[in-house]
C-alpha cells in the first residue's frame, strides 16, 4: 500500500499537533462546567456536605457525586422541587470496577417537564453495600432495585419486595456482576444442574407475578394450588469477604 | 362389503373373490410387519413442540414457513402442548433457571418421543460458557438428534427431522417397554449422574477456575470446596 499525501493536509507520517485530550472531551462553557446544568449548582448549594464532585462524560452527561447515606433525601429533593422536577427514573443501575474499589450506585434521571436528564452516582464500599429504596418516590424502582440486589448484592433498605429477580431464588453463589464473581459460577456444573432441576418452577411463572404493582402471592399461591413447600431452603448468600477482584 | 347392495361389482361373484381396491379379483388385505406399519405411522406423523427460546426458533419458524414447509414431512401441526407432541424441538439457548421448564415440558411428553437439540447452544452451551445457562441440553433431557449451526438453516433442521424419521424405521415394538422405559422418579431428575454431567462440561471449560490459561484445570471432576447442599 503506497503512502499517498494529500494536498490540503498532512501525510500519514506528518507531524500534528494533537490538542490534550481534556481539551477535546470538555465542553467549553462560560461561567464554568456548573452552569452547563441548572440542577448542579442547585445541588451544590442546597447539600453543601453531600455534594462530593460533579463530572462531565460523554460532551454534556452531567453526573454528581453524592453521599451514600444522603441518597434518599436528595432524590426525593430532585424529584419534588418544581425547578428541577425529576419525575422520570429511567434507570438504578450499579457499576463495579474491580480492585476493591467501591461500588458505583447510579440513578439516572429525567426530567419530563424540563426535558434534562442528571446522573447521580454514590459510591458504596465494599463492607457496607446498603442504600434507602427509592420505590416510595419512583415505583419503576421497584424491580430496577431488586435487580441491581440480585446482580450486585446492593441490599435496599426500605424495599417493599427485596428478592432476587433474574437469577433463582435459592441461588446461593453470589450476585453475578460482581467483578469477583467467576465466570462460570462458584459450584460444579453438575451442582448447578441438580440446583437448577431442584427450584419450584411455579415460582416464577404464576400470572400474578407478572402483573405489575402486584403483591407477591407465592405463599398463598402455594396454599391454594396444594403444591408441596420448596425443599431446598434458601442460603445465605456466600458474599466473598475479600472485596478485591479475582 | 357394502350396506348398498345396488352396487354389483361390490358383491362377490360366483365362487370368486371380492372386489379390492385394484379392481375384481385383488386381494382386499395384504400382509406386513407391524413394526413396518406402526414405525410407517408414526414417522410420517411427527408433531413437533417447539421450545424455542432465541434465534434458532426464527430458523425453526422459517422452516415451518412456505418455502421449507416441514408440513411435507408430516410435520403438519407445530403442538403447542406438550400431550400431543411427538418431537421436542430445542431451539436456543437454555438458561439454568429455564431447566426445569425444559424438563418438565419433556416428562409431560407422552411415549413415544423423541428430541431435537437445534443449534450450537442447546447442544452444548455454545459460546455461553457462563454461570447461567445449561452447557448442553442432553444434562437435562435425553437427546436423540443434535442439529449443528448458530442457527442452524431450514435445511439443516429439515434434516434433523429426516433423521428422526430414519431412526423410527429401524425401531421395533419388541424393544418398546425396554427402550421407553420412563420411571416415574426419574422424573424432573437430570438426565445424566454427576459425574457424567461434568464430563459433559468439561470440554468447554472448569466451572469453579476463571480460566483454562490459569493452569487450573483438572482432567477429572474435583471435590470443591464451594459446592454445598441446600
Amino acid at each position: 500500500m503506497t503512502e499517498e499525501k494529500t494536498e490540503d493536509g498532512p501525510g500519514l507520517k506528518g507531524e500534528i499537533a494533537l490538542p490534550e485530550e481534556e481539551d477535546v472531551l470538555a465542553p467549553v462553557v462560560p461561567g464554568g462546567l456548573d452552569q452547563a446544568h441548572p440542577s448542579v449548582p442547585a445541588l451544590r448549594e442546597r447539600f453543601p456536605d453531600a455534594f462530593l464532585r460533579h463530572e462531565v462524560t460523554g460532551g454534556d452527561e452531567h453526573v454528581v457525586f453524592v453521599a451514600p447515606d444522603r441518597t434518599f433525601e436528595i432524590l426525593q429533593w430532585l424529584k419534588e422541587d418544581a425547578d428541577h422536577f425529576y419525575n422520570f427514573l429511567s434507570d438504578v443501575t450499579a457499576v463495579d470496577y474491580g480492585g476493591g474499589r467501591p461500588l458505583q450506585l447510579v440513578y439516572q434521571l429525567y426530567s419530563i417537564p424540563h426535558r434534562r436528564a442528571l446522573r447521580l452516582k454514590a459510591e458504596l464500599p465494599l463492607s457496607e453495600l446498603e442504600a434507602d429504596s427509592v420505590v416510595p418516590l419512583w415505583q419503576a424502582a421497584n424491580w430496577l432495585e431488586r435487580e441491581v440486589w440480585d446482580m450486585f448484592g446492593i441490599r435496599f433498605r426500605n424495599h417493599p419486595d427485596p428478592r432476587r429477580i433474574l437469577m433463582p431464588e435459592h441461588y446461593a453463589e453470589g450476585h453475578p456482576l460482581r467483578k469477583d464473581f467467576p465466570l462460570r459460577g462458584r459450584f460444579s456444573r453438575a451442582e448447578q444442574t441438580r440446583r437448577a432441576l431442584s427450584q419450584e418452577v411455579e415460582d416464577y411463572y404464576v400470572p400474578s407475578e407478572l402483573g405489575p404493582g402486584r403483591e407477591p402471592q407465592l405463599v398463598r399461591w402455594r396454599e391454594l394450588s396444594g403444591a408441596p413447600k420448596a425443599t431446598a431452603k434458601p442460603d445465605v448468600d456466600p458474599t466473598p469477604e475479600d472485596g478485591g477482584g479475582s | 362389503m357394502s350396506d348398498n347392495h345396488e352396487a354389483p361389482r361390490n358383491d362377490p361373484p360366483e365362487g370368486g373373490l371380492p372386489a379390492g381396491i385394484f379392481g375384481q379379483g385383488s386381494p382386499t388385505f395384504l400382509t406386513t410387519k407391524l413394526d413396518f406399519v406402526v414405525n410407517w405411522a408414526r414417522r410420517n406423523s411427527l408433531w413437533p413442540m417447539p421450545f424455542g427460546t432465541a434465534c434458532c426458533a426464527i430458523e425453526m419458524m422459517a422452516s415451518a414457513a412456505s418455502t421449507h414447509d416441514l408440513a411435507r414431512f408430516g410435520m403438519e401441526r407445530m403442538s403447542f402442548s406438550p400431550r400431543q407432541a411427538d418431537v421436542l424441538i430445542c431451539a436456543g439457548r437454555v438458561p439454568y433457571k429455564l431447566a426445569p421448564v425444559l424438563r418438565r415440558i419433556w416428562d409431560q411428553m407422552p411415549q413415544p418421543k423423541w428430541s431435537v437439540s437445534m443449534g450450537a447452544c442447546a447442544s452444548s452451551g455454545g459460546v455461553f460458557d457462563v454461570y447461567s445457562m445449561v452447557q448442553g441440553i442432553d444434562t437435562i433431557i435425553p437427546v436423540d438428534v443434535y442439529v449443528p449451526g448458530c442457527p442452524p438453516r431450514p435445511e439443516a433442521l429439515i434434516y434433523g427431522l429426516m433423521m428422526i424419521q430414519e431412526k423410527i424405521r429401524g425401531e421395533t415394538l419388541a424393544l418398546h417397554g425396554e427402550l421407553r422405559r420412563e420411571p416415574p422418579e426419574d422424573a424432573g431428575r437430570p438426565n445424566a449422574d454427576a459425574v457424567t454431567v461434568e464430563a459433559l462440561s468439561l470440554p468447554f471449560g472448569n466451572s469453579t477456575n476463571q480460566n483454562r490459561a490459569s493452569g487450573l484445570i483438572h482432567p477429572i471432576p474435583q471435590e470443591r470446596p464451594g459446592d454445598r447442599i441446600p
